[in-house]
């Protein structure tokens, strides 16, 4: 069996150094993240040492002193994973040029696409779930539980007043509104590659990218707004149990838009260096289908975290 | 099937009760090398010491089963008594067999199972309210009733402490949970900072002490006696030594303990306090 | 130790393009070698997890402390034994180890799909343990190092409850182990999806095959939402961070524990799934028979797997719930018996009228079957919500747990291991070192968890470094019975050094050295199989047998 020419469709890879290379990055992302939000001391332990790992990171933004050497791993590990990235993507694109990407090893990348999909959609299952859970129950939870309500003033506003400072109208419309262009224009880009159009795909691609870009600036403003509105100079997160599921909800929403946006702009890339066929374009498809699941949760954040909850807390 | 149950089970009762007999001693505490439930202490516990035998029979058969028909297979079709494999890998019929009989068997569990929960759950009428607070890592015993109780808190006793007190290490306090016999007693069960559960096993009580959130449940117990438990959610470097005594007293005892502000002869305990120093 | 010879066995090709060693085992996009790294990553992941174990039997020989400082201590050792055991051994064992080796090649497939993402999963664990293990060494709470709050990790205990980086370190750890087992479950999905031989429909795929696919559907559901509440965690430890689970911020430290149960009741079920198919295929090989009613066999993983989402909270029987709820659960859980006996009956039935061999993976299947029942039932009693009531949290629950797990997932394991060894190096293993491995590891895990039942009923609870004196008989027999396991596992370790030594030279094997009973397509190829095996996809006919 073994020796004679490969007789089948399927994709074997050489040896890459990117897996193994995304592992040691992780490493150093992963030291960074520990170090950054707790340094390697227990946080209510008193330590003399300001240096490297032992710096407490969260008092930097609280505009306490205190070096920190997270800051440093951090970077460290992100720029070593965006160049994993930026080679490991840089492969598959070549592969695909190629021709390595037969029909077989096309649907097999669908498939793929698909479960990765499916994963997504069950972290924010997590979240909202949580969201859901504080939102609908904690005042059956207080009811249950005399004592908190006699003595915690933290239930009684804990329908989040930082929600309702945000009026749905304002940013969120529009944010809701920048989204469903993007998906137009993605489609779009999608249809001109088809019918190989490909300065209306780069248009359409590059829009979309921009309106990505823009989301994440508006929401950046729209938290900024609400910070500024909710904590007076109150540790930076601090919020009650509504708060915490809003930003944490929205705010995985918002990564998930920026490497939408990061995917995206990668297949500009590619298109604008001659990449894409009209009949073969599943990276560019891929995005798009991300593009769009990213779209529809944000219609349901919109929906109960913005409107239906929003009106509760006014 | 339904009205047998009670027969059936109390046909288990026996039986067990029979390979049991000689160590029927009261455990209201745990029997050296013992290995069977604690003997009940109130009703709840007997419904469930039942509920417990007839499960623990059907499963014992089951295993049983399972043991003897594996045994014959494993005698009757080694390669030496059956060189020749026969080929069959389909009968619908034993497959369904195995599909319902299962199915069958867990509806004699379930029912008597869910009345046993109901039962329970369900508080009934109280007549007497305290309150359990879990604490890292002491519990702390409050009579709302009764205004002229100061709360306290039950510290668990040292190794040389519980021996001079005749206690067993590791499960006596210095100031128990003082309730009266033959009388319903409401439970509320909470704490103040990491989780903790209160329990007593031979009352057939586990409930989980959560911070911000109130529990309830509820005992009645037949005989006066001490009655010991461990907490039972991890909690931290203590949760081995976090005991919880209840002391059962006659009722008339009880109203002299209360006439008395819940005094303890020469306990250690400090009272009134609502929480310990943190011990980290 | 290089568990695969350089050179390959019989009927190997030479010239097959095997990369130089770094690149071969660290650039690695071969599904084989791949799986042997899963493998040796744990056996030594089995090693710390069993060393954790064995100190706390030690420990708790006798009443009083012997070897630990405090009780903080002997938390860490418990809590870092259920993660590393389940995250680290049993799962790269049976998922990424023997699904890599043996899923491409049971469906004819050259490969898996993601051949450069099956690395990275692999190549995430390390990165995974190594945080575990540094969150030894750095502070956890005022009374020491490292994380002691259960494998379950519920708040307050794992926030304000243990200030130190040791618990970020295993919240970063695990989140590159979900993720990890997020990429194998999906390429896994895609791999027997899209790349199974002409003619091998679903319904003609083997059962280990099966057992892994559904394992990775619950996978790719279960842990997203683990890793969500881990994240969920994170920011509830940082100063001035979220309130989740705090109630002082209105938050629900409930909450945390539907969130763990959701992923953590599918996640037991990722654990023995893959046992199931292993033993499958023994108990057919060595009864030399095609499997009993194998599509009721191959439905019954996919109920188990299906049902197993909505019975979470029998876990959660005490923490206050409406009572209703738990009565929903409580039968919800006992409808996973029905499935499970199913499996257990086709067994029996597979090998009723076979021509029983007993070799050492089928006395290891054996002893899965009968142990793995004891472990199933003592469920169905926990899964009584008011018996539970008694049981929960006491050694009842350990012994449960243990017979599925130690019992269960690790008897699977070493079935495999067996039964591939031969497959994967080319060696066949010494049986009288096998035979004592097993006879011992047998002996000492029953004598260890079959007391701790006994334990339960007497009513001591788990998690505790001391006990009152009246446990001190069953504890002592149950460490007894950890020293007996110690011993056996030695002679795994013997067997595998005897292999690689002289067995190495003397008990080369052939393609299939099952004989006639082994069906599926790795007994067709040689052992080892060649470097990249199917250059020619296999056909499967019509009349072919599972
Ligand atoms: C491989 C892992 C595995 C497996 C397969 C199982 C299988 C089952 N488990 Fe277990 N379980 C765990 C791992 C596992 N469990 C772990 C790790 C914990 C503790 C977690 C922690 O707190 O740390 C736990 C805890 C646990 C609890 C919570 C206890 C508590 O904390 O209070 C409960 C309660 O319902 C339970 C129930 C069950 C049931 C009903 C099954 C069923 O699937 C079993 C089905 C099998 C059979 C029933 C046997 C074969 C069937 C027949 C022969 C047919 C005839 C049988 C009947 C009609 C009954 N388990
Ligand atoms: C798969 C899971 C697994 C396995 C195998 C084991 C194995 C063992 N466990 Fe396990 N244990 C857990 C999972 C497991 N445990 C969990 C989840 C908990 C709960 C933690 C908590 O409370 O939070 C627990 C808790 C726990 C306790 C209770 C602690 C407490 O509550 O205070 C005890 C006490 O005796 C104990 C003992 C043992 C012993 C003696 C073994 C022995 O069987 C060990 C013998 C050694 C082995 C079985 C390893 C052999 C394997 C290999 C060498 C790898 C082979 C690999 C290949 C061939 C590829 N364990
Ligand atoms: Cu308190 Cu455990
Ligand atoms: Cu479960």
């Amino acid at each position: 069996m073994a020796g004679h020419a490969v007789e089948h469709d399927y994709h074997l890879i050489p040896p890459s150094p990117w897996p193994f290379l995304s592992g040691v990055a992780c490493m150093v992302w992963g030291l960074g993240m520990v170090v950054f939000f707790a340094g390697l001391q227990p946080r209510n332990g008193d330590s003399p040492m300001k240096e490297f790992f032992f710096s407490k990171g969260l008092d930097t933004l609280q505009g306490k002193e205190g070096a920190s050497g997270g800051w440093i791993l951090l970077v460290l590990g992100s720029l070593f994973a965006a160049y994993v990235m930026f080679g490991w993507w840089r492969d598959v694109a070549r592969e695909s040029e190629v021709g390595d990407h037969t029909p077989v090893v096309d649907i097999g990348l669908r498939y793929g696409m698909i479960m990765f999909i499916m994963q997504e959609a069950m972290f924010f299952v997590g979240w909202f779930w949580m969201f859901f859970e504080l939102g609908l129950f904690h005042k059956m939870r207080a009811k249950w539980n005399t004592d908190v309500l006699e003595n915690a003033p933290a239930y009684a506003d804990s329908m989040a007043p930082g929600i309702s400072s945000i009026n749905w109208a304002g940013l969120p419309l529009m944010n809701t509104l920048i989204l469903l262009l993007s998906g137009c224009t993605v489609t779009w880009a999608h249809h001109a590659l088809i019918h190989n159009d490909r300065k209306g795909a780069k248009w359409g691609l590059g829009l979309t990218v921009l309106l990505g870009v823009w989301f994440v600036i508006m929401q950046a403003i729209e938290y900024l707004e609400a910070f500024h509105g909710r904590t007076h100079g109150e540790p930076w997160l601090s919020t009650d149990a509504y708060g915490s599921a809003f930003f944490l909800a929205t705010g995985f929403h918002g990564l998930h838009v920026a490497i939408g946006a990061i995917f995206l702009f990668v297949c500009w890339a590619r298109l604008m260096r001659g990449g894409f066929k009209p009949e073969k374009h599943f990276g560019l498809e891929a995005a798009a289908w991300y593009w769009h699941f990213v779209d529809v949760v944000w219609l349901f954040l919109f929906a109960f975290v913005y409107i239906v909850f929003g009106f509760n807390a006014l | 099937m339904r009205f047998k149950r009670p027969n059936l089970m109390s046909v288990m009762t026996g039986l067990t009760a029979a390979l049991l007999a000689g160590s029927a001693a009261m455990a209201a505490e745990p029997t050296p090398g013992g290995w069977w439930l604690q003997e009940p202490a109130t009703p709840v516990m007997v419904k469930l010491t039942e509920v417990h035998n007839l499960v623990f029979w059907i499963i014992c058969a089951i295993v049983i089963f399972v043991m003897v028909l594996m045994g014959y297979i494993m005698i009757r079709f080694r390669e030496k008594a059956n060189p020749v494999p026969s080929k069959t890998s389909h009968n619908t019929l034993i497959e369904v067999i195995w599909t319902i009989v299962p199915v069958l068997i867990l509806l004699v569990i379930v029912v008597p199972s869910m009345q046993l929960l109901y039962y329970q759950d369900q508080v009934p009428e109280t007549e007497l309210t305290v309150k359990a607070v879990g604490n890292t890592w002491n519990w702390e015993y409050a009579y709302p009733d009764y205004e002229n109780i100061e709360s306290y808190i039950s510290n668990p006793l040292d190794e040389d402490a519980s021996e001079a007190a005749g206690k067993p290490f590791l499960l006596g306090t210095d100031a128990p949970l003082v309730v009266p016999v033959n009388t319903k007693v409401k439970v509320l069960v909470t704490s103040l900072n990491n989780m903790h559960a209160w329990t007593v096993p031979s009352f057939g009580i586990k409930m989980d002490a959560v911070p911000g959130l109130v529990n309830e449940t509820w005992f009645e117990v037949f005989e006066e006696g001490t009655y010991y438990g461990p907490c039972s959610e991890i909690c931290g470097v203590n949760h081995y030594y976090m005991p919880i005594e209840v002391q059962v007293v006659s009722k008339a005892e009880f109203e002299r303990w209360v006439a008395n502000d819940g005094a303890f002869p020469g306990q250690t305990a400090q009272l009134g306090g609502t929480t310990t120093a943190a011990q980290k | 130790m290089v568990a695969i010879p350089e050179t390959g066995g019989y009927g190997a090709d030479h010239d097959d393009g095997k990369p130089g060693f770094f690149a071969r085992w660290f650039y690695s996009t071969n599904h084989k070698d791949i799986g042997t790294l899963y493998l040796i990553f744990g056996i030594i992941s089995g090693l710390i997890g069993g060393y954790l174990s064995f100190m706390m039997r030690l420990e708790l020989m006798e009443p009083g402390f012997q070897y630990f400082a405090n009780g903080h201590d002997f938390n860490v050792f418990a809590s870092m034994h259920g993660l590393i055991m389940i995250f680290f051994m049993v799962m790269p064992a049976v998922i990424g180890g023997f699904g890599n080796w043996f899923v491409p090649i049971m469906i004819g497939a050259p490969d898996m799909a993601f051949p450069r993402m099956n690395n990275l999963s692999f190549w995430l664990l390390p990165v995974a343990l190594i945080c575990l293990l540094i969150s030894f060494f750095v502070p956890g709470t005022a009374a020491g190092d490292g994380f002691g709050g259960g494998w379950v990790m519920y708040p307050p205990l794992s926030t304000s409850g243990s200030p130190g980086p040791a618990f970020d370190f295993i919240i970063i750890g695990l989140l590159a182990a979900g993720f990890s087992s997020i990429f194998g479950a999906i390429n896994f999905i895609t791999t027997i999806l899209n790349m199974r031989a002409p003619g091998m429909t679903l319904h003609k795929m083997p059962l280990f095959a099966w057992s892994v696919l559904v394992t990775a559907f619950l996978l790719l559901l279960a842990l997203p939402v683990l890793a969500a509440s881990l994240f969920m965690l994170f920011t509830d430890r940082i100063d001035g961070g979220t309130g989740f689970f705090d109630p002082a911020m209105g938050g629900d430290p409930q909450m945390f524990q539907h969130l763990f149960w959701f992923f953590g009741h599918p996640e037991v079920y990722i654990m023995i799934l893959p046992a199931f198919g292993i033993i499958s295929h023994i108990v057919s090989t060595f009864s030399r028979k095609p499997i009993f009613g194998y599509l009721g066999m191959a439905y019954a993983m996919v109920a188990i797997g299906v049902v197993g989402f909505v019975v979470w909270a029998h876990h959660m029987y005490t923490v206050g719930m409406d009572v209703n709820l738990k009565a929903y659960f409580l039968a919800a859980t006992l409808i996973i018996a029905v499935p499970t006996g199913v499996k257990i009956f086709s067994w029996l039935a597979t090998m009723w009228g076979g021509s029983i061999r007993y070799t050492i993976p089928m006395q290891w299947a054996l002893a899965f079957i009968f142990l793995f029942v004891i472990g199933g039932v003592t469920g169905v009693m926990l899964a009584n919500a008011g018996v539970d009531a008694y049981l929960h949290d006491t050694y009842y629950v350990v012994a449960h747990f243990h017979y599925v797990l130690s019992m269960g997932a690790v008897f699977g394991i070493f079935a495999g291991f067996y039964y591939w060894f031969g497959k994967m190096s080319g060696i066949q293993y010494n049986k009288w070192l096998a035979a004592a491995h097993f006879w011992l590891f047998f002996i000492g895990v029953n004598v260890i968890f079959f007391p701790q039942h006994f334990l339960g009923y007497n009513g001591m609870q788990r998690r505790v470094a001391d006990y009152p004196e009246a446990f001190e008989l069953w504890n002592k027999v149950s460490s007894y019975g950890a020293i007996i396991t110690l011993i056996g596992t030695g002679f795994f370790f013997l067997m595998l050094l005897e292999a690689f030594t002289i067995g190495r030279k003397t008990r080369r094997v052939g393609d299939n050295y099952w004989g006639d009973g082994a069906t599926t397509l790795e007994w067709t190829l040689s052992s080892p199989p060649p470097f990249h095996q199917f250059n020619t996809l296999p056909r499967i006919e019509d009349t072919d047998e599972h």
